[in-house]
């Protein structure tokens, strides 16, 4: 693995790499959640060949130097797919200098991108892979007087200097009470900030003979938003309220080809039909239930069984601060969904293939063909007494451990090592 | 009748002093001129009918799991439970299988005081005008509306208890409630429960009056703690001598009453050293921590909790946010619990609290899987058992056993996993959330927002 990481730093930048030199693997013995149409598969062996499910059956035979990994009719489900998170921005939130979510008093906003923050070393990261995150979407957020938090990347959690799958994944506005708050203390005046912004990127370079010139935007600004304001990149808006919602429905109409995903959503049962008509994506979390403020008092725990039942499409994520910073506990988020009256396989889409999709990288499913992307789990993924045994991200062998599962096993009771902690 | 629990919490020192917050028949005789305590409970159950749960999966709480076995309610009161159970009832439930459970204890909430809709005006939970409050009383700032008691009934919480915030020293005066849906506060307390006095460790107070006059460090924590144990101490002895010149201080009175083993020390401490340095801090002026809550080192010290007869009250996998909270693992709980001290759950959170079984099948499978073999039926104590030691009032509840009142959840599945839902929550032998029927309680500010 030292030596392929070598080489394949030095042959690509890019961490979707598939090469020759990779190890095989033969995973037998699996319940495997194919996550398509093909629904799971009992008793399946898989075949991983450079990176890929090269092969998918029920009696297949282990390659010759291929290293065998016995599920025993365990779970073997695509890599987890966190939609939304501040992963690798910070060491710790409370200490400002470890986090660098948000930049209160830079001159930018737009163009600032979260993969020029990210560090995949940060201990985070591999706290969470070990949960089954195989991919997260990180986002700044927003503050000083700006609605924008910035650009969006797609990392995965492998946690190589090389992780960073799509620097320009999307960009987020924050709208609602924070907007408000941000924009100057309406709501006029955060929609006001968003449609400036639009018309700048919309006119950009033209409208620019100074780096000033723009009605909301710098010129760099205007420039990182022009792809969002064409449709070619997800615009992911925070909002709750049912009217906030209906307001951005009103922006899409005005603006055309707008992409856009709404994060939180809570109130978006009651607007569930218009929602869908308009073709705006939400991203709920299915524990939000409580009316935590003046723009959630209609919040509901089955929000997102209301909104699957209307057609909408929607991921899942933990929208709590702690899993913000760090999805690890995304599965029960999604668990949770079903016990409130999803059904799995779409509770499990919601945070695997569908956020992959929306923003544009393969995955999310288990195919032949299809590069090896995968979490053998101890039981059902969903259901919060599980955790993954082995995992792969773009076909390389993960490994789970961390800062975490060292400090368990220095402290763990049951160790025979007599030596004082500090040398354990 | 809870004085049994609280003597072996608070030792033999605290004797004489309980008498005046033990059963209410007691106090009645004793005290019957007296007048009753400032804010007593009014807490009344709600009327309730003779029920008999049969063919359940039960968990007592006191580590034992009865397959096929019967509840039987009479009064309020759990009169009979095991696998031989009959009696006339008016109302049989079959259980078809289902597991039941005592009703779930939060030693650590702040709803009520932290309410929802968190608007600036709902910030009632730290009284952040100095660091020695222990004058201030957490149920003065509970608001029985929030709407986040409605939805921990529904996740099986029954008991909880609400503490002050973290920004002080001396925080004040938690408070035990039974989660009735209720007007007012007083309905609501759980009668005879021990109050309780927050304390902080660490990171919280040295912030928030580091540019306010101090404690800025963890030097001038431990000297604000001595200090003013130092004037409890002195406050204590006049009002035993008593006498014209003795005047009443609110402050001191609730540190007396720690040194008097009247009130329940809830400590909130992350780091194993700190947790160390208030053990010995206790030593030195004679009191008992009863809880070290977050504690999310606490899987370091387990020797030290234990021999010191110390819980520690703790999440599943919350860490991270600030230094303090850094080295979190997620078998904290079962950690502590295997070294032979009193662990437990705690949600500090009010969507945690709707689902602290979970948390509580997190951290279970985490341990066992580090290799410990921890059943479900004795972690099911880190649910409510611990919770009510730690609290003063397993005596009254946090197991099913006969005596004890009918706090009960009937579940839909396994508790130990994600699906599983509360069907049924009894409180005191009531039935006050029923998924079947949809019957559940709705806040006031709940109403009229349309849909």
């Amino acid at each position: 693995m030292t030596l392929r990481k070598t080489l394949t730093a030095a042959l690509l930048l890019s961490a979707i790499s598939t090469t020759a030199w990779a190890q095989d693997y033969f995973i037998s013995d699996a319940k495997l959640v194919t996550n398509t149409s093909q629904g799971v598969v009992e008793n399946a062996d898989l075949i991983i060949r450079n990176g890929k499910i090269a092969q998918i059956g029920t009696d297949l035979s282990a390659p010759a130097n291929a290293e065998t990994i016995s599920a025993n009719g365990r779970w073997v489900t695509p890599g987890l797919f966190a939609p939304y998170s501040r992963l690798g921005l910070m060491d710790i939130g409370g200490e400002d200098v470890t986090n660098d979510s948000s930049s209160g008093d830079s001159e930018t906003s737009v163009s600032e991108r979260a993969s020029d923050s990210f560090n995949p070393k940060a201990v985070f990261v591999a706290n969470t892979r070990r949960m089954g995150i195989t991919h997260a979407v990180i986002s700044p957020s927003a503050a000083g007087d700006s609605i924008f938090g910035g650009t969006g990347a797609v990392i995965n959690l492998s946690g190589e200097y090389d992780s960073v799958e799509k620097p320009r994944a999307l960009i987020f506005v924050q709208l609602g009470e924070s907007g408000t708050h941000r924009a100057g203390g309406s709501r006029a005046a955060a929609l006001g900030q968003l449609r400036a912004a639009l018309d700048d990127a919309g006119a950009y370079p033209g409208r620019y003979k100074s780096p000033t010139d723009g009605d909301a935007l710098s010129r760099q600004d205007a420039s990182a938003l022009v792809k969002a304001a064409k449709g070619q990149m997800p615009l992911l808006i925070a909002a709750d309220r049912a009217m906030d919602m209906l307001n951005i429905i009103k922006l899409k109409n005005e603006y055309g080809d707008l992409d856009i995903i709404i994060l939180g959503a809570k109130e978006a049962w009651q607007i569930a039909d218009e929602l869908a008509a308009a073709d705006i994506k939400v991203m709920v979390d299915p524990h939000d239930n409580l009316p935590v403020s003046f723009e959630a008092v209609n919040a509901r725990l089955d929000n997102v069984v209301l909104l699957d039942q209307a057609g909408l499409e929607y991921a899942i994520s933990n929208a709590s601060g702690l899993g913000v910073q760090r999805p690890a506990t995304l599965a029960q988020h999604a668990g949770n969904a079903v016990g409130n009256g999803l059904e799995w396989d779409k509770a499990f889409a919601a945070i695997t293939s569908t956020p992959a999709k929306w923003f544009g990288l393969a995955g999310g499913t288990i195919l032949q063909g299809s590069g090896a992307t995968l979490v053998v789990w101890d039981g059902d993924p969903l259901d919060v007494t599980s955790a993954p045994t082995d995992m792969f991200i773009n076909g390389d062998r993960q490994s789970l451990e961390s800062r975490q599962t060292a400090l368990r096993d220095r402290y763990n009771p049951t160790t025979d090592d007599t030596r004082p902690f500090k040398y354990r | 009748m809870i004085k049994t629990l609280r003597m072996t919490l608070l030792g033999a020192t605290s004797l004489a002093l309980l008498a005046a917050c033990g059963d209410k028949t007691e106090t009645k005789s004793e005290d019957a001129k007296d007048k009753s305590p400032a804010f007593a409970s009014t807490y009344q159950p709600q009327p309730s009918e003779t029920t008999l749960i049969t063919n359940a999966r039960i968990i007592d709480g006191t580590g034992q799991e009865i397959d096929g076995g019967s509840v039987l309610i009479t009064d309020g009161k759990i009169t009979a439970i095991g696998t031989d159970v009959s009696g006339d009832a008016a109302i049989t439930i079959d259980a078809g299988g289902k597991y039941v459970t005592p009703g779930i204890i939060d030693i650590h909430s702040h709803l009520g005081n932290y309410p929802t809709p968190s608007v600036s005006a709902h910030s009632d939970g730290n009284e952040v005008t100095s660091p020695i409050t222990s004058e201030v009383y957490a149920e003065h700032g509970v608001w029985p509306q929030d709407p986040g008691f409605d939805e921990a009934l529904q996740g099986g919480v029954t008991t909880l208890h609400i503490l002050p915030g973290s920004a002080n020293l001396f925080g004040g005066r938690g408070v035990t409630l039974r989660n009735i849906p209720a007007r007012t506060v007083q309905e609501m307390k759980f009668p005879d429960a021990p109050y309780t006095l927050k304390m902080a460790c660490g990171e919280n107070p040295k912030r928030v009056y580091g540019s306010k006059g101090g404690p800025g460090s963890r030097m001038g924590n431990v000297a604000g703690y001595r200090k003013n144990w130092i004037k409890a101490q002195d406050y204590k002895n006049k009002r035993d001598k008593g006498g014209d010149g003795f005047k009443r201080d609110l402050q001191l009175e609730t540190l007396a009453d720690v040194l008097d083993g009247k009130i329940l020390i809830q400590m909130h401490c992350y780091r194993a050293d700190e947790m160390v340095q208030i053990l010995d801090l206790a030593k030195e002026f004679d009191y008992k921590v009863t809880t070290f809550h977050h504690a999310v080192e606490a899987y370091k010290i387990g020797d030290y909790l234990k021999e010191n007869d110390t819980c520690a009250a703790m999440w599943a996998d919350w860490y991270g946010f600030k230094m303090e909270s850094y080295d979190g693992i997620l078998e904290n709980v079962p950690f502590v619990h295997a070294a032979g001290a009193c662990a437990m759950i705690h949600s500090d959170d009010e969507k945690g609290i709707q689902r602290l079984n979970q948390e509580v099948a997190k951290t279970w499978a985490h341990g066992n899987r580090a290799g410990l073999n921890i059943s479900k039926a004795e972690a099911w104590q880190w649910l409510s058992t611990n919770p009510a030691k730690a609290l003063g009032i397993l005596e009254e509840t946090g197991t099913l056993e006969v005596g004890k009142r009918a706090d009960v959840v009937i579940w839909s599945a396994d508790p130990f996993t994600t699906y599983a839902r509360p069907e049924k929550v009894f409180l005191d032998g009531a039935l006050m959330f029923d998924s079947d029927t949809g019957l559940k309680p709705k806040s006031d500010f709940r109403l009229g927002f349309g849909e």
